[in-house]
């Protein structure tokens, strides 16, 4: 019934056949060419205190342009967010195009994990689009640490990385060249200030948080927590609930919270989904628009209910600013750009009686099909 | 014969449908190694899989088991216990949770679909609750982060490929070696074939049903030491739905979820099918819905041809 030894015979075959195929091409371009110049980073790296790292930095900069220049074929850019679900994600999606556009002779792949939650998923598909060669990797990581080591194995294939969004916990200008991300402790704090104007400086209120390892959104909660601290009057309701990666799986964690805890004047969500999930909980229950409700990012949903009063406050950031920027960013540094290593996309608060000013548009009802295509 | 060239026929024929799609691009060593390294946990879960499942058992608390034995170990290494200890706790904990999933469902008799569900709740929580929720990053892995990437290590480069790929192919050559020569593996076999009849011929069938999960929870704990090594930390929330693809790789590996019959060969070679599909769907950039699409056919195409195959023979 089982054959070991024809099993490891049928195994060798298949890696033989697999192997056979792939001789004429080697390691690609990968391996042929990596015999740049040393101090092949953008020039800004001395200034960013890695000095004695710079000339053995690992990115492709004069490889990789000296091979697109050679090919005259498009620069092939991967783009890695945490999932493709949300709305946000959509907006980066649009600016990573948008980008693409003005820039001209670049490709934009914009792939997310198969499960939006799971880092090993991510990890995963970082090493396949390395052995896929790409000439750059965009990221937003799941997991500050999780990621670390698949971003170097990048820098070891010579293909740089930029990061957006979350943070890596690893060295921007030697391990990844860039951060390009939200202010995400001052976005919470904006909320927070907003929150204790709102609810009057006293009064529980009730903070749900987002996803347990989230660098980004744990920076906003943080950012919550110090600027409601600095008013004497409010308690801070914060059993660390997590509403997970979804909205169902947000609305189930708020039902939840709410059964737990009544009597709140304000409630606080750290992201969309979560927001949302909340948003839904608050009308089964009969709270919308009776308490002040701050959220983080913005969705045609949301905006509705923000016209609707629901919402009192949303902090919004600026994802299609952010997705333009990131690509901008590697393919600056691919084509030997000085590019700065932490670049700031910036927040915003937006309150019910602001959501229809026209300069928010942008910001929050952003024309996505002129890039999407839908 | 035919249930060892099945599956790797259908991987043949995989590999090279998906191949001749355009754009063609040169096959790299390194596209090689991301697969192989990409197999290995799946594969190595899947082992103890398929002897469960040949059992006529099944086990949906792999993912969760996973989950808590990388929390295990890594705790241990976060504790500063040296390589070997993390191992063994590691080890240890899968095999914890195997004997459990073994207990509940011979001595309280629950269907184990039943049992492993409640247990898959019950192994996620633990490793939630000893992880404080977030994950574990040992300050030290002591080289063992290496063990499973795609690039082999420096001083282990003659291995060509990770030194977990090799592992896995010397699991792979025992378990068969268990199934097919040793009283044990029969005794499963026959359990799952028909019970009654294995109860009449005298097999202690609680026995070597607890042996059987216990055995694969021992590969569940090598498969979360793995994850550990993968990820540098132990993360309570990883491996979420890993069941499932390990059900479907021994499922395209071509064993039948009724028992009676395993596929040692088949189940790396499931694993193999979608680390591959995951790479060249990268690789030609398609979005991950259609790769979800794709492979959702693709089992359900291997289990009927496994079963057209039965009914003619």
């Amino acid at each position: 019934m089982i054959h070991p030894s024809s099993f490891a015979r049928g195994l060798l075959l298949v890696l033989c056949l697999l192997l056979g195929a792939c001789e004429p091409s080697s390691d690609s371009k990968t391996r042929t060419i990596n015999g740049g110049s040393p101090g092949s980073r953008a020039p800004d790296s001395s200034a960013a205190g890695a000095p004695k790292d710079s000339g053995a930095a690992r990115s492709g900069t004069p490889d990789a342009a000296a091979d697109a220049a050679t090919a005259d074929r498009p620069l092939r850019i991967a783009v890695v967010p945490k999932g493709t679900t949300h709305d946000f994600w959509k907006s980066i999606h649009a600016g990573t195009i948008k980008a693409a556009r003005e820039l001209g002779n670049v490709e934009v792949t914009f792939r997310g994990p198969e499960r939006e939650d799971d880092r090993q998923q991510q990890v995963d598909l970082v090493q396949n689009l390395i052995s896929a060669g790409y000439d750059a990797i965009v990221l937003a990581p799941l997991d500050d640490k999780g990621l670390v080591a698949p971003v170097r194995q990048a820098g070891e294939a010579k293909i740089p990385v930029v990061i957006f969004d979350s943070g890596l916990a690893a060295e921007a200008g030697k391990d990844f060249v860039s951060y390009v991300a939200t202010d995400n402790y001052k976005g919470g704090q904006l909320a927070g200030e907003k929150m204790v104007e709102l609810v009057g400086g006293k009064g529980r209120v009730l903070m749900l948080r987002y996803a347990e390892g989230s660098a980004s959104t744990a920076l906003r909660e943080q950012g919550f927590v110090d600027a409601v601290k600095a008013a004497p009057g409010i308690e801070l309701v914060d059993p660390k609930r997590y509403a997970g990666a979804t909205r169902a799986t947000a609305q189930e964690a708020a039902e939840n919270l709410l059964t737990a805890n009544t009597d709140l004047a304000g409630i606080y969500c750290p992201n969309e989904s979560s927001t949302f999930g909340m948003l839904l909980a608050i009308r089964g229950k009969g709270l919308a628009g009776k308490v002040k409700f701050v959220g983080f990012d913005a969705s045609q949903g949301l905006i509705e209910a923000m016209r609707a009063k629901e919402i009192d406050a949303l902090v919004v950031q600026n994802p299609i600013k952010m997705g333009y920027l990131a690509v901008k960013t590697a393919v600056g540094h691919i084509r030997g750009e000085t590019v700065e290593q932490e670049i700031d996309t910036g927040v915003a608060i937006i309150t019910s009686a602001t959501v229809d000013n026209p300069e928010n548009k942008d910001l929050l009802d952003p024309d996505l099909a002129q890039y999407l295509g839908r | 014969m035919f249930r060892v060239l099945a599956p790797l026929t259908g991987l043949l024929f995989v590999v090279l449908l998906f191949a001749a799609i355009p754009p063609h691009h040169g096959v790299t060593v390194l596209q090689l190694r991301t697969i192989l390294v990409h197999t290995v946990i799946v594969a190595v879960a899947g082992l103890g899989m398929t002897m469960v499942i040949a059992s006529g058992g099944i086990d949906l608390s792999i993912g969760s088991g996973v989950a808590l034995a990388g929390v295990t170990g890594a705790l241990a290494l976060d504790h500063g216990w040296p390589l070997w200890g993390a191992v063994l706790a590691s080890l240890a904990t899968g095999t914890a949770c195997g004997l459990y999933n073994g207990v509940l469902i011979t001595a309280l008799r629950l269907p184990p679909f039943i049992a492993t569900l409640g247990t898959l709740g019950f192994f996620r929580g633990v490793a939630k609750w000893i992880a404080g929720s977030s994950p574990i990053s040992p300050s030290d892995m002591h080289g063992f982060n290496t063990f499973l990437q795609p690039q082999p290590p420096e001083n282990l480069r003659w291995m060509i490929v990770a030194p977990g790929v090799w592992l896995l192919l010397l699991l792979a050559l025992g378990v068969a070696g268990l199934m097919r020569s040793t009283v044990f593996g029969r005794n499963i076999l026959a359990i799952g074939g028909n019970e009654t009849a294995a109860r009449y011929a005298g097999i202690s069938i609680r026995g070597v049903k607890t042996a059987a999960y216990a055995l694969a929870g021992l590969f569940v704990g090598l498969a979360g030491l793995l994850q550990l090594s993968r990820l540098t930390q132990g993360d309570p929330t990883v491996a979420a739905g890993l069941e499932l693809d390990v059900i479907a790789a021994v499922v395209i590996g071509g064993a039948s979820l009724a028992g009676g019959t395993a596929s040692i060969a088949g189940t790396p070679c499931g694993a193999l099918m979608n680390a591959y599909l995951n790479n060249r769907c990268s690789l030609l950039g398609w979005p991950t819905f259609v790769q979800q699409m794709i492979v959702g056919h693709i089992i359900i195409a291997a289990v009927s041809v496994d079963l057209w195959r039965r009914r003619r023979s």
